[in-house]
């Protein structure tokens, strides 16, 4: 039976990001979420299992903070999640999650299609579906709007920057797949209820035999804060605030 | 051997890291799939242009035997340019290679042998500097680098392409609307607006200082008032114009992201904790059907 | 059906009642499902607040020491502005942290300590469903037999509605009409950020220990009152209003909240602190007489906030530990039910009273009708402070009777002896 794996992280909720300021990054407070565009992708892997008649499969690769993120994608309609559980998945780089997620996918049988998000929430840094397929030797098609498949053809538009590129590969493929694919319905109920009965398999990186240290160093992580005047018109009449505004416009020079 | 290898599937881009290349004293190799890009950057500076010739018309479809030549040619880096196709490109090229990269930096110098980059993270908020060592990939936006000039021998280049992704057909896509990244005053909207047709109220704004109008992502990919190419954000355009107002916008970090190097900011919310504030030179605190409209009189004068 | 689609107990909430009542059903290993709207529960709650820890010990024992609870309180306080002045009373009470037993009390965090409870029903084995919406109550024959949630239906021998003020599934269950704007409160809150020791030191703590302050006197005289609870690293300030006399008035809750804020004694106590959370969330007000008329009817029961159960001193207001033993009550009649589960409804009113919540509610009615004074809201809190500045005041001028003082400060803020006398009996009366 084919399988399609969908692969999806477990990022910080930048919303909940706080910069001090000292412009140190306090994370203590973030929750962590499925990255968003990756809810697009589980979908989209959803849809194309059933028009396969086959599986669709859950992957992540993350520490253990990622745990919660298992029931929350199952609630989406994938059949079954696999879950690479290690530490150092925090401090990995593009290359090293790619090496982490391939070497799981060619543990599974009979995969005939990975999807990813086009990027994730949290460094959309877009790498991991092009790498996974050099890694896999595998076709790999990116920024997909639309998939459709037909036998073992799937069909592709790309958005492009200046065009609308419609491409064709035969399955086994690796596909980086837009929001725009389609929308990610929110779990009902039993969908939620079920989700903790299907089944996970967990593995660790030492079982799948790869290295993870990264390939940059990271000499400096801080909040990015901008130093603008701030001269904010809170106080009296509109009439007045305007003024204000207005000649301060002026004598900076830009209108 | 070593020398920068560089691609852009946009020629503007490719004479930039040509040109940052250049001024760091090293060899510039330019890819390109297109003979007539080779000719549009004869005289951008770069040592060698390689037209590269084979069965393909995807440039990604090159990137093992890219990735190959990388190797052989024992090269420092390749900087691609930071566009759909680029970085699809860079990242399985880095994947055949299983090298480090570095995605949209938002500067990169040299330091020694090393590559020392920045790029931004979570919508923007953060700043991560990392140091490439070694055969390396990244991927770098317009604007970041001046231009230089000087001749380039081009040669064709045989290349083996991967023919398992075919073309099916090409629609290009008609641009509807300005391209912000070019303007000089902007005035933007933000999801306080109640209805479609009080766009009205920042056209005049708009019009009263001379500006071209845009908005937030939600505007644009949610209520489709303005077409997608109106939306400045991290995932939409980047802008650096004189200046920018904007109304009734909260100011999410992914859409201060793409008015940061605006020079001046200017935010009109009526919500004083609004996000906005903390990124704006000038700010109004009020409603934006009041204000605004005050705000076009007083700035027709 | 499947049995899948069946559950001894549906609850609609994982507030601090839904969570205790399935906690409660599940260790008697009962089939519950908890169905919460928020994507986290405690999310969409908001308290002063603090937790009396008895109701922790009723759910299970030393349950408390596990807890997510913030500061234990060792410092009652009540403070009556008017003006730029202010009276503060401080009741310290060191034993309220003995060695031996739970201390009585501790500040809380809701979004920190709901989301523990849950999870600690979870662990007894009941099923927490986050981030769904009941929309509809399932009738049949007269009974309600199960709760739709968009388009998923699921049975369960009793739905109970925990669903907080302003119960959605209790006017489903035609069990309420809307709430009358006079039974409910819109309270504001502020949680302010400050390093551990900051609050410390301005509230004179030692680690661990806590501070619980009322506010009288800073509503501009509409009714209600202001709080003030210190948590590890963070200062909840907030106040409670009637909607009605607040939408009257001038100024807007926000307004008023902000002046609050900005008070010379308050200022300093939360200078250099920083927002890190603004909200704001009803409140029943009316304590005994705000309990609904009828708590159950077939197949379905109602707990917590949903069903009333607050109690507002004046000084004080007390929900969760209620909430807590309401929702212990619910399991007790549902398990002592058993496959009688028509009973259940009776047997959880009995256990209301055999836990004592109903006749804590009763004896707690009395301040209702003071809190209906008008005047206690300014009149009483400006006497108190005037009274107060004559006392304190040295000009070189002879000083005033102690007498003159009182009954000139009475005049000034139109007060009567006689009003006072009235107001004195009739608090005498109540209590």
């Amino acid at each position: 039976m084919s399988q399609v794996i969908a692969c999806y992280k477990w990022v910080v909720d930048e919303a909940d990001i706080r910069i001090n300021t000292d412009l140190t990054v306090d994370l203590s407070k973030a929750k962590g979420k499925i990255s968003d565009y990756d809810k697009n992708a589980i979908e989209a892997a959803v849809q194309a299992a059933a028009s396969l008649n086959g599986k669709a499969i859950g992957l992540t690769f993350g520490t253990a903070e990622a745990k919660p993120s298992l029931k929350d994608a199952l609630s989406r309609g994938l059949d079954e999640a696999w879950y690479i559980n290690d530490q150092q998945a925090g401090q990995a780089d593009g290359a090293g999650t790619a090496r982490a997620l391939a070497a799981a996918i060619k543990r599974m049988p009979d995969v005939s299609l990975i999807i990813c998000a086009e990027g994730a929430s949290d460094t959309y840094a877009r790498q991991t579906a092009p790498r996974i397929g050099a890694l896999l030797d595998l076709p790999v098609v990116t920024s997909a709007g639309k998939i459709e498949i037909s036998g073992n053809t799937l069909t592709a538009v790309r958005i492009l920057d200046d065009c609308l590129q419609t491409v064709k590969v035969e399955l086994p493929a690796v596909i980086a797949v837009l929001p725009e694919i389609n929308p990610a319905p929110i779990p009902g109920l039993k969908a939620v209820l079920a989700a903790g009965k299907k089944p996970v398999t967990e593995l660790k990186t030492q079982d799948l035999g790869i290295d993870l240290a990264p390939k940059t160093s990271v000499t400096e992580f801080k909040g990015y804060i901008m130093n603008r005047k701030n001269i904010i018109f809170n106080e009296g009449q509109t009439a007045d605030k305007v003024n204000a505004l207005a000649t301060a416009l002026r004598k900076e020079g830009v209108l | 051997m070593a020398g920068v290898y560089i691609y852009s599937d946009k020629t503007d881009i490719a004479q930039e890291i040509i040109g940052f290349a250049r001024a760091a004293g090293k060899e510039a190799i330019l890819l390109t799939l297109s003979e007539k890009d080779a000719q549009a950057l004869q005289n951008s500076g770069a040592d060698k242009i390689y037209v590269i010739d084979g069965k393909s018309e995807l440039i990604e479809n090159y990137s093992k035997a890219i990735a190959d030549l990388l190797t052989k040619a024992n090269a420092e880096f390749f900087a691609v340019g930071a566009t759909p196709r680029g970085r699809d490109l860079a990242a399985r090229v880095a994947g055949y290679l299983d090298c480090a990269m570095v995605s949209d930096v938002s500067s990169i110098e040299y330091s020694g042998q090393n590559l020392q980059c920045v790029r931004m993270m979570y919508g923007g908020a953060v700043q991560q500097n990392e140091v490439l060592s070694g055969l390396s990939v990244v991927t770098v936006s317009a604007g970041k680098f001046e231009t230089v000039k000087g001749e380039a021998a081009i040669q064709t280049l045989e290349l083996e392409a991967d023919t398992r992704v075919t073309v099916v057909e090409t629609a290009p896509v008609v641009k509807v609307g300005v391209d912000l990244g070019k303007a000089d005053k902007v005035v933007c909207v933000g999801m306080a607006l109640d209805k479609v047709e009080d766009l009205q109220i920042a056209r005049d704004l708009a019009e009263a200082v001379g500006a071209e109008l845009g908005c937030t992502r939600s505007i644009a990919e949610e209520r489709h008032w303005l077409p997608v190419e109106s939306y400045i954000g991290i995932s939409g355009a980047v802008i650096k114009p004189r200046l920018y107002m904007s109304m009734g916008v909260s100011g999410q970090i992914q859409h201060v992201y793409g008015i940061r190097d605006a020079q001046l900011i200017v935010a009109i919310d009526i919500n004083e904790k609004a996000p906005i504030f903390k990124a704006a030179d000038y700010g109004i605190v009020g409603d934006l059907y009041e204000v605004v409209p005050l705000l076009t009189e007083a700035l027709k004068k | 059906m499947s049995s899948e689609d069946k559950f001894d107990a549906i609850i609609v909430g994982a507030g601090p009642a839904g969570s205790a009542c399935a906690y409660t059903l599940a260790k008697a290993g009962r089939n519950v499902l908890v169905i919460e709207r928020g994507d986290t529960p405690g999310c969409k709650n908001v308290t002063g607040g603090r937790l009396y820890t008895y109701a922790l010990e009723m759910l299970d024992e030393d349950l408390y020491e596990e807890a997510a609870l913030e500061r234990r309180v060792t410092h009652e306080q009540i403070m009556m502005l008017s003006g730029e002045r202010a009276i503060t009373i401080d009741f310290h009470q060191p034993g309220f942290n003995p060695e031996a037993k739970p201390p009585m009390s501790f500040t809380v965090l809701r979004a920190v300590f709901d989301e523990w409870l849950a999870a600690k029903a979870e662990e007894k084995g009941a099923i927490v469903a986050c981030g769904i919406k009941v929309d509809q109550l399932i009738e049949q024959e007269g009974k309600i037999v199960g709760a739709i949630a968009g388009e998923d239906e699921m049975y369960a021998d009793i739905v109970i509605a925990a669903d907080g003020v302003n119960s959605f599934m209790a006017q489903q269950a035609g069990l309420i009409r809307d709430i009358p704007a006079k039974t409910v409160g819109v309270g504001v809150k502020e949680v302010i950020e400050l390093p551990e020791k900051t609050i410390e030191e301005r509230f004179n703590l030692q680690a661990g220990e806590g501070a619980a302050r009322m506010l009288l006197g800073c509503t501009e005289g509409i009714h209600g009152g202001g709080f003030l609870y210190t948590n590890q690293q963070s200062i909840s300030l907030g106040c409670v209003f009637t909607p009605e006399e607040a939408a009257q008035h001038k100024k807007s809750v926000h307004e008023i909240f902000q002046d609050i804020k900005m008070h010379p004694a308050i200022a300093p106590l939360i200078a250099g602190g920083e927002t890190i959370e603004y909200s704001a969330h009803l409140v029943s007000e009316a304590g005994y007489r705000g309990i609904h008329k009828k708590l159950y009817r077939e197949g379905f029961l109602m707990i917590g906030d949903a069903a009333g159960f607050v109690i507002n001193t004046g000084y004080s207001i007390r929900g969760i530990d209620l909430a807590i033993v309401s929702g212990i009550a619910a399991a007790r009649a549902v398990i002592t039910a058993g496959d009688n589960v028509a009973a259940a409804g009776s047997y959880y009113m009995q256990e209301l009273n055999h836990l004592k919540l109903m006749p804590t509610m009763k004896a707690a009615d009395g301040y209702f009708e003071i809190l209906e004074t008008p005047w206690i809201y300014d009149k009483v809190p400006n006497l108190a402070n005037d009274v107060f500045n004559s006392l304190f005041k040295v000009s070189g001028e002879v000083p005033q009777s102690m007498k003159n003082t009182v009954m000139g400060a009475m005049k000034a803020n139109g007060l009567s002896l006689w009003q006072l006398i009235q107001l004195g009996i009739k608090g005498v009366k109540s209590l």
